[in-house]
């Protein structure tokens, strides 16, 4: 039986860089995968969402070239061939994260991983069963689409990775579930002229959202983009057959050519036998890991999704690096806490750090500060003058405490948010920092002086 | 010039003593070693002798009169050498009726006075350690140029030595001080900064846990975490008392084991019965029981008189979450079991709800902890001020005994008699708390008690 420092279990985006963070640590190393090397990020999830997304951005923009003077007749959708593209994307990627792993001399292997004691793992294929050693295991299993059992089975009802395999968009379309799975997918098929309607249980849809922020997406979707958002309100009746799927919301039957079940995500334990491990899942099915990811079991460690903190690939990222640090003796560190939290939906929407809410909640004097980009030069120049961003600060010590952006561009204006987050950086300092002209960026700046009330480019409040 | 004789301090914690008694007169030659005076501290009696030879030329000190430590209480030198005047005040207020008392000198000044005078150098009275410079802290100087610049770093000021005239902290002291500590080198996040210095901490005394000791929020509000905070006022006075009792009464511990299996069965009968009565009313009628027969532990002493109680006002510790109380069931003697038990339940009551009155909660002869609730083998408790004994009652834990030679199952109780010595010896003790625990395991009292 071979025998690794380190054994990964999954190899998603939490996985394999784990995998390779310790194979440069000097740790012999192995990963085993059941399905795809990248997981659900790269196969179902993120990138091929944001193919899509990509593509019907595009086919948003033709339409609207008139704007600046470019006519353009006859513009067709070709969905298949997006799926097309989008299935290009995804292999070179995959082929990417396999040549790191060789490169790294990580040990591939494919299979369903379970333990059969601590220190071994039993991989199952195809072609047999392989047991290897591990010092040292690192559990990355991800999580899968939850399915609620009031929803039928039939092939007019899916979940987002069914959805992502379809090669003909439907007419009409019922999205189960206001998250930011189900309102990032409802806006790319209405952007390609799909009718959507959203159905939400909760009172409003991304309700981890500020009120403003949410309240600014929804309206551009319901207003630029013709989304149908019906909120407080259960989807009951499901019923599927060869004409459609029909389901009472409320008073009203809707009707549609599909439904997307998009309610929530849950754990992939399943096969991990995590038992002979001296394991177990928590009641709502997790993992728990302290803050160093380490298990109840000293030799295991666990990251991502299956840990059931913030299901993001790029918080099981950094998860997955510093489980490996850990797991190969160097000095302990702890995860990570700031999280930026991106939402590809039209507006797009970036949120890092604690939210208007959540500091109020915890006691603080808050203080916010607002910038539209409708007062930015740029966004007028290139006809993106919808959203704004906004900060969320102590009003005690300056401290930057979150932010906040919505509209074009701020799943990449959140980076900067984030990195002034982390570095505790007061208000001031950010207003004084020079943010180039013109760009987007800009509106971070006229943000925080707005927090002090003391913006260049907003007309002063009114004093009362 | 006369040389000061100076109050000696005893005990770190000594901050006034009073002379007993002057073994010598004025005009008595002194020699070295002879016995001045005898001085009474918080704890004892002690001598104080001249570490040199000379005559007593005065005494400025009276007996009976309490006076700051290190003060001059009298002077001595060759005869008819002049007598310092003594116009500067005490360092200490000094009680009422203490008015002839002497103010310190620091003794280096006296020294160099009877240098100067060309006398020859006798030194004082060097059982007291060399005193200090007056115990007042001087005023701490800092220019504001220098005021500023320690605010802007938010460190503490009042660390830095200063240069300047008298003392005071200029700017180049704080430069200094800045460079000395390697502020330099400080890393420290400019939220954390602000924190720090809104809460008026010193950075340099922040230990930093980010990367490369980067003093992060998380460190900071550690740091205020770690902040002295007062002690309220309940704590206080609970620690002042319990710290009063433990340094005057010398305290002793005698613990027996009472068997409780009979009574524990006895009182489930009762309550049967409708009569609720709690572990802690059987021991509270066992001790006034026993109180009554040994009168020398319902008794105070002040250390040089005793006096008896002749009645028992029984006080029975409960703890609340702010601290400890103790209500004082009044006439405790006077009162049946069932009265005992409303009483006891009454001021309880009224206890957690924190709606006892002064009365309530003070006068008490003798008391008794019961931590027999919290799961405790054995603990030992201290002595309320002004009474003679406590009782420290713990847990009923069911264990294995012998009896007639059998190891058999019952539940046993240990009671803990903290005693004052003064008034209560060992063998005193000893028969106290056997007396508690055979009325305790005296079935047929009980009965006589309840029917």
């Amino acid at each position: 039986m071979e025998t690794f420092d380190i054994v990964v279990i999954g190899a998603g985006p939490g996985g394999y860089p784990a995998a390779i963070r310790a194979a440069q640590l000097g740790a012999s190393v192995a990963i085993v995968e059941k399905e795809q090397l990248g997981g659900t990020c790269l196969n179902w999830g993120c990138i091929p969402t944001k193919a899509l997304i990509a593509a019907s951005d595009v086919f948003a923009k033709i339409k609207h070239a008139a704007a600046f003077g470019i006519t353009v007749k006859d513009a067709t959708v070709d969905y298949a061939a997006m799926i097309g593209h989008k299935n290009k994307v995804v292999s070179q990627l995959q082929g990417g994260i396999k040549h790191l792993l060789t490169a790294n001399g990580v040990k591939q292997f494919a299979g369903t991983a379970a333990f059969k004691d601590r220190n071994t793992i039993e991989i199952t294929a195809k072609d047999g069963v392989t047991l290897i050693g591990a010092k040292k295991t690192i559990i990355a299993t991800g999580s899968t689409s939850a399915v609620p059992g009031f929803i039928p089975q039939h092939e007019r009802v899916v979940e987002s990775r069914a959805f992502l395999e379809i090669t003909k968009l439907p007419e009409t379309l019922i999205v189960l579930g206001g998250g930011f799975i189900g309102c990032e997918l409802a806006c790319m098929a209405a952007q390609l002229g799909v009718k959507v309607t959203v159905v939400e249980l909760l009172e409003d849809i991304l309700l981890l959202l500020d009120p403003d922020v949410r309240r600014e997406v929804r309206a551009q979707m319901e207003k630029n983009l013709g989304i149908r958002v019906l909120t407080g309100k259960a989807l009951a009746d499901i019923k599927a057959d060869a004409q459609g799927v029909t389901g009472k919301c409320g008073e009203e039957i809707l009707k549609a050519d599909l439904l997307l079940s998009a309610v929530g995500r849950k754990p992939v334990t399943g096969a991990l036998k995590l038992e002979n491990a001296g394991l177990k899942t928590n009641e709502r099915g997790f993992i728990e890991v302290d803050d160093y990811g380490r298990t109840k079991v000293a030799a295991i460690f666990a990251i991502g999704d299956v840990t059931g903190k913030t299901q993001l690939a790029h918080y099981a990222t950094s998860q997955g690096v510093v489980a490996a640090e850990n797991a190969c003796g160097r000095k302990p560190h702890k995860n990570e806490t700031l999280v930026p939290n991106v939402i590809f939906t039209v507006p797009e929407v970036g949120t890092v750090g604690l939210s208007e809410d959540d500091a109020k909640k915890q006691g603080r004097a808050v203080v916010t500060g607002k910038f539209r980009f409708g007062g930015l030069g740029r966004a007028l120049a290139v006809n993106e003058t919808a959203g704004f961003v906004k900060w969320i600060a102590d009003a005690a010590t300056d401290q930057l405490l979150g932010a906040a952006a919505v509209g074009a561009h701020a799943t990449e204006l959140v980076a900067e948010a984030a990195l002034a987050i982390r570095s505790e950086l007061t208000v001031q300092e950010l207003g004084r920092t020079i943010h180039a002209h013109p760009t987007f960026g800009e509106a971070w700046m006229e943000a925080a002086h707005a927090v002090h009330g003391d913006c260049l480019h907003a007309p002063p409040k009114l004093k009362r | 010039m006369a040389t000061p004789i100076i109050m000696p301090k005893f005990g770190q914690m000594t901050e006034e003593s009073a002379i007993v008694e002057w073994l010598k007169k004025e005009g008595d030659t002194i020699a070295k070693g002879d016995i001045l005076f005898t001085v009474e501290t918080d704890k004892s009696v002690m001598d104080v002798e001249s570490f040199e030879a000379g005559t007593l030329l005065k005494i400025a000190v009276k007996p009976g009169v309490s006076v700051p430590v290190q003060s001059t209480v009298g002077f001595l030198g060759k005869p008819g050498e002049a007598i310092p005047e003594i116009t500067a005040p005490a360092p200490a207020a000094p009680k009422p009726g203490a008015q002839a008392s002497v103010p310190a000198r620091p003794e280096k000044t006296d020294k160099r006075a009877s240098l100067e005078a060309g006398a020859p150098v006798v030194s004082t009275a060097p059982i007291a350690p060399p005193p200090q410079a007056p115990a007042t802290p001087s005023l701490f100087r800092i220019s504001p140029r220098a005021a500023a610049l320690a605010k802007h770093s938010v460190i503490d000021a009042t660390r830095i030595k200063g240069t300047g005239p008298e003392g005071r902290v200029v700017e180049k002291d704080v430069r200094n001080y800045l460079q000395q500590h390697g502020y330099d080198k400080l890393r420290i996040s400019p939220a954390a900064k602000e924190l720090a210095a809104k809460e008026k901490l010193d950075v340099l005394a922040i230990q930093g846990t980010g990367e490369a000791g980067r003093i992060s929020v998380a460190d900071v509000q550690r740091a205020i975490a770690e902040q002295p905070k007062p002690m309220s006022k309940m704590r206080q006075i609970i620690g002042q008392r319990l710290t009063q009792s433990v340094v005057t009464a010398p305290h002793f511990y005698v613990t027996v084991e009472v068997d409780m299996t009979g009574l524990v069965a006895f009182r489930a009968q009762l309550k049967e019965k409708g009569l609720p009565y709690t572990v802690t009313d059987f021991i509270s009628q066992a001790v006034v029981l026993t109180l009554k027969e040994f009168p020398e532990a319902n008794s105070s002493t002040d250390g040089k008189t005793t006096r008896w109680n002749s009645r028992v006002h029984l006080g029975v510790a409960v703890s609340l979450e702010q601290g400890l109380v103790v209500p004082v069931i009044r006439n405790a003697d006077e009162l049946t079991l069932g009265e005992l038990n409303t009483r006891a339940k009454e001021l309880a009551d009224k206890a957690r709800a924190g709606r006892l009155a002064p009365d309530e909660m003070s006068g008490s002869t003798f008391t008794i902890s019961n931590m027999g609730m919290l799961d405790v083998e054995n603990f030992t408790a201290i002595i309320n001020t002004g009474e003679a004994a406590i009782l420290a009652v713990s847990s009923a834990i069911r264990k294995p005994v012998v009896r007639d030679d059998k190891i058999v199952i019952r539940s046993i109780m240990k009671i803990t008699l903290s005693s004052d010595h003064r008034i209560i010896d060992g063998a005193l003790a000893a028969k106290f708390a056997n007396a508690v625990k055979q009325k305790l395991e005296d079935i047929e009292l009980w009965k006589l008690l309840t029917s």
